[in-house]
C-alpha cells in the first residue's frame, strides 16, 4: 500500500467525497463544473447521478449522510459492526451500530478512486488472505486490517454455508483484528416452525451480544420506529419493481444500484424512505407519460442479472447497457421478499416471504429473523434443503415477470457458491427460453479481466445471440 | 584462491569466477534447452575470459533451476540463498531482496549476518516476472530496454488484467488497436508487474534498505513503481550486474567451503 494512501483514512476520504458531491449541484452551474474537477475520478459517476435529479441527489446525500456516521461513529456514540450485504442492518441501527457493510463500501471506493480497491485488494492478500477470496470484502476490509478506516468494534456475519468465502473473510477479520464476532448461522429448511424457532433462537443470541458489546438494552420503541421505516421502505421498493413491470421500463438503470445499496446499508435511514420516494415519483412520471427510463428514451433490450453487477470505475456497465439502449431489470440483489413484493404473489412464493409484525417484541425479533433469512445469497443462492432449486427458480420466474430478453452471470473468482452450479444453471435458464451470458470478470477488480475485454465479449454475446 | 559460481536460469546463464573474493570474470548467456549444455557453456566463457582452466577452480557451486544438472560443480545451492548471498555483496546495507527472474520471482529478507530468514515466491503464472515483460515488450515492438523509459512518459498508465499473461497480451493489442499510447501501455505493464511484486515483498515485511536483483532490476519503470507502492526506496545496485546476482551468491558459498565456512 502507498504511503499517500496511508495519509487519510479512506472512509473517510470517502465521506469527503460524497458529502462534496451531495452539495455541488447546490450551487450555480459554474460552481458545480468547476467543483467536478476537484474529484475527476467521481465525475463519471457522480455526473450521471445526479442528471436523474432529485433521486441522484437524495441518493449522494443518503451515502453522505451514513459515512458521516460511520466516521464520526466516536463523537456520536455509536458504535460500529463489520458486517455483509446479507445482513439487513435493522438490528444494529435500533442499537446505535454503525454498519460497515463490506461490500457497499468496495463499491464506493471503485466509483470514486483512481485505483479501485486494487490496494486493499492487495493488502488482505499481503495479510494471508488468497487472490480468489472475495474481493468485494478485500476491497474495503484491507483498508480496516491496515488501520487505515474507522475503528471497529465488532464483527456480524451470517454467511457460513451459504457463501464460505464470505464467512471466512469474517472469521479472518475478527482474528486479525482481535474483536468480538457472532454468525448467525441458518437452518437446513427455509420455512416451518423449527426453522422460525431456530432463527428466533439465533436472533435473541444476536442481541444478546450486541448488548454485551455495546454496553446498552435493546430500545423496543427505538426498534419498532426503525422497523416501521423499513415497511416502508419495503413497501416503496415492490412499487418500483412492479413499475419496472411496465414496457418500456420507466426505471433508469442506476435505480437499481440505488435500490441495492438501500436494503444493504441504508435500510431504517430515514433519508433511505426519501431517496426511495423521489425514485417512485421520477419513475411513476416516466410511466405517466410512456418514457423510458434510458437516457435515450429507447429501449431495445431488457436484461436480468440473475447475480451481482460490475461495479468498476465510473459505473461503466451502466454506461454500456444506456448505450446499447439495454435497460436494467435488477438481479438477486434488488429483490426483497417482503410478503408484498410483486413476485411473491405473481408466482405463489408467499411461504418464502416475510411479514413484518410490529406489535410485539416477539414479533418483531422473528420479523428481523425472518427478513435476514431471506437477503439476496442466504435465500435465493444457497438453497436450502427443502428449495434446491430455489435459484434457478427465483432467476427464471423474475426474468419473466420483468420481460427479459436475456441473462447475464457476473460476480468474482471469489464466487465459489455460485461458480459450483452456474453452468448447469445457465443450461437451465437457457432452456427456458433465455439467452444468458456468463461473464468471467470480477466486479470489483479490472485487473482480473480488463473491462475493455468483458464489454467485447458482452457485446460480442448480444451480436451472436441475435439480440443486437 | 579461485572459485565459481553457475547459476543456470530458465531465460538466462549466468557464471562467476572470484579469486579471493574478487570478481575475475562474469558472463551472461541465453539459457539452451538442456540446462547442462547451458552450465558447460556459460562456465567455459567465463573461465575463457579468466585466461584459466576448470581444474584452477578449487570449488564451484551450481544454483538456478538447472543447478542439479550441472555435471562440473561441487555442490547445488538453491537460488533463494545464493541471491540473498549475492545481493548482500552487492549491497552490503540489504536487508530486503527482490529478485525478479525470467520465470519466477521471490522476495527474501536478510538477518544481520546476509542469511534469509524469511522468503515468498510467485505462485501464480507469469504474470510477475521477466517473462511477463518480455512478452508484452515483444507485443508492444519495443525493446525489453526501452520499456522503463517509455513507461516515464506516460500520463494515463493503463489498468490490465494482470492475472495471466496471455489476457494481459490480448489486453495490449485491444489497448494498440484502439491507439491507446504506448506510453500508458508501457507504464501499466510496468505497474502491473510491480502490484504484484509489491503483495510478495509486503507478504515477507519491508525492512530498509531494500534492493532489486535479477534483470528487471534494470527496468526503471517497474523500479520506480514499486517504490511508490512500497513507499521506501528501491538502492540501485551499481557494483555489479544485479542479473548476477545468483552467480555472485553462488560463487560466494563456494568462497566460505573453501575457506572451511558453511551456509
Amino acid at each position: 500500500m502507498r504511503k499517500e494512501t496511508r495519509e487519510y483514512k479512506f472512509d473517510w476520504m470517502l465521506w469527503t467525497m460524497f458529502d462534496a458531491g451531495a452539495k455541488i449541484k447546490k450551487g450555480f452551474p459554474k460552481e458545480y463544473s468547476h467543483s467536478l474537477n476537484y474529484m475527476p475520478y467521481f465525475r463519471g459517476v457522480i455526473e450521471p447521478m445526479l442528471a436523474t435529479g432529485d433521486p441522484g441527489q437524495k441518493f449522494i446525500e443518503c451515502c453522505a449522510a451514513y459515512l458521516d456516521n460511520l466516521v464520526h461513529s466516536r463523537d456520536k456514540g455509536f458504535k460500529t459492526a463489520i458486517t455483509t450485504f446479507c445482513f439487513s442492518p435493522a438490528i444494529l441501527y435500533a442499537m446505535d451500530i454503525v454498519p460497515v457493510c463490506l461490500e457497499i463500501l468496495s463499491v464506493m471506493q471503485t466509483l470514486t478512486g483512481k485505483r479501485g480497491t486494487a490496494e486493499h485488494l492487495d493488502y488482505c492478500n499481503e495479510v494471508g488472505y488468497t487472490e480468489t477470496s472475495c474481493s468485494s470484502q478485500r476491497g474495503s476490509l484491507g483498508g480496516y486490517l491496515a488501520g487505515n478506516g474507522a475503528e471497529i468494534d465488532m464483527i456480524v456475519t451470517d454467511t457460513p454455508g451459504v457463501c464460505d468465502t464470505n464467512a471466512n473473510a469474517f472469521a479472518f477479520a475478527a482474528a486479525y483484528l482481535d474483536k468480538p464476532f457472532f454468525s448467525l448461522d441458518m437452518p437446513p429448511e427455509l420455512n416451518g416452525v423449527r426453522s422460525d424457532a431456530y432463527h428466533l433462537g439465533d436472533f435473541r443470541a444476536l442481541i444478546a451480544f450486541l448488548e454485551k458489546h455495546t454496553g446498552k438494552k435493546l430500545d423496543i420503541d427505538k426498534l419498532r420506529e426503525i422497523m416501521q421505516r423499513i415497511q416502508k421502505q419495503d413497501e416503496l421498493v415492490a412499487e418500483l419493481e412492479d413499475l419496472a413491470r411496465l414496457r418500456p421500463s420507466p426505471m433508469p438503470v442506476t435505480f437499481n444500484f440505488m435500490v441495492h445499496a438501500s436494503r444493504f446499508l441504508f435500510a431504517g435511514m430515514p433519508e433511505c424512505t426519501v431517496c426511495l420516494e423521489s425514485m417512485l415519483a421520477v419513475a411513476k412520471e416516466n410511466a405517466a407519460a410512456g418514457r423510458s427510463g434510458l437516457s435515450s428514451g429507447v429501449e431495445k433490450l431488457r436484461s436480468f442479472w440473475c447475480y451481482i453487477d460490475h461495479y468498476t470505475q465510473n459505473l461503466r456497465l451502466w454506461q454500456m447497457l444506456e448505450r446499447n439502449n439495454i435497460c436494467y431489470q435488477g438481479n438477486i440483489l434488488s429483490r426483497s421478499w417482503a410478503a408484498n413484493a410483486p413476485h411473491v404473489k405473481e408466482y405463489g412464493t408467499e411461504a418464502a416471504a416475510y411479514e413484518l409484525d410490529l406489535s410485539t417484541l416477539d414479533s418483531m425479533i422473528l420479523g428481523m429473523a425472518l427478513l435476514n433469512s431471506r437477503m439476496p445469497m442466504i435465500k435465493s443462492i444457497r438453497g436450502p434443503y427443502d428449495a434446491k432449486n430455489m435459484w434457478l427458480e427465483d432467476t427464471v420466474n423474475l426474468a419473466k415477470l420483468h420481460g427479459a430478453d436475456f441473462i447475464v452471470y457476473n460476480g468474482t473468482p471469489g464466487c465459489r457458491n455460485t461458480w459450483g452450479m452456474v453452468k448447469m444453471f445457465a443450461r437451465d435458464t437457457e432452456k427456458a427460453g433465455f439467452p444468458t451470458y456468463i461473464m468471467y470478470a470480477d466486479a470489483f477488480d479490472d485487473r482480473v479481466e480488463s473491462w475493455e475485454a468483458t464489454q467485447e465479449r458482452f457485446e460480442e454475446f448480444l451480436t451472436v445471440r441475435g439480440l443486437l | 584462491m579461485i572459485v565459481a559460481g553457475c547459476d543456470v536460469g530458465s531465460l538466462t546463464s549466468k557464471a562467476v569466477i572470484m579469486d579471493d573474493g574478487r570478481v575475475l570474470n562474469s558472463v551472461i548467456i541465453k539459457s539452451k534447452a538442456r540446462p547442462w549444455e547451458s552450465a558447460d557453456e556459460v562456465m567455459k566463457a567465463a573461465l575463457d575470459g579468466a585466461g584459466i582452466a576448470m581444474n584452477d577452480v578449487k570449488y564451484c557451486v551450481g544454483t538456478g533451476y538447472g543447478r542439479d544438472k550441472m555435471k562440473f560443480i561441487n555442490e547445488a545451492i538453491t537460488e533463494i540463498a545464493c541471491h540473498g548471498r549475492g545481493a548482500r555483496w552487492l549491497l552490503p546495507t540489504a536487508m530486503t531482496v527482490i529478485d525478479i527472474g525470467g520465470q519466477d520471482c521471490k522476495a527474501m529478507r536478510l538477518d544481520r549476518d546476509g542469511k534469509v530468514v524469511r522468503f515468498m515466491t510467485n505462485d501464480k503464472c507469469a504474470s510477475g516476472t521477466g517473462r511477463f515483460l518480455e512478452v508484452m515488450a515483444r507485443v508492444l515492438g519495443i525493446g525489453l530496454a526501452d520499456l522503463g523509459e517509455m513507461s516515464a512518459r506516460a500520463t494515463t498508465p493503463i489498468t490490465m488484467a494482470s492475472a495471466c499473461t496471455v489476457w494481459a497480451q490480448a489486453d495490449v493489442i485491444a489497448h494498440l488497436n484502439n491507439r491507446v499510447p504506448i506510453e500508458d501501455i508501457a507504464a501499466g505493464v510496468n505497474n502491473a508487474m510491480a502490484s504484484r511484486m509489491a503483495v510478495l515483498a509486503n507478504s515477507v515485511g519491508v525492512e530498509r534498505d531494500v534492493c532489486m536483483t535479477g534483470g528487471v532490476a534494470k527496468n526503471d519503470g517497474v523500479v520506480s513503481a514499486l517504490e511508490k507502492l512500497l513507499g521506501v526506496r528501491i538502492k540501485r545496485i551499481r557494483r555489479s550486474d544485479p542479473q548476477m546476482a545468483g552467480a555472485l551468491g553462488a560463487a560466494l558459498f563456494a568462497h566460505d567451503r573453501v575457506n572451511g565456512g558453511s551456509r
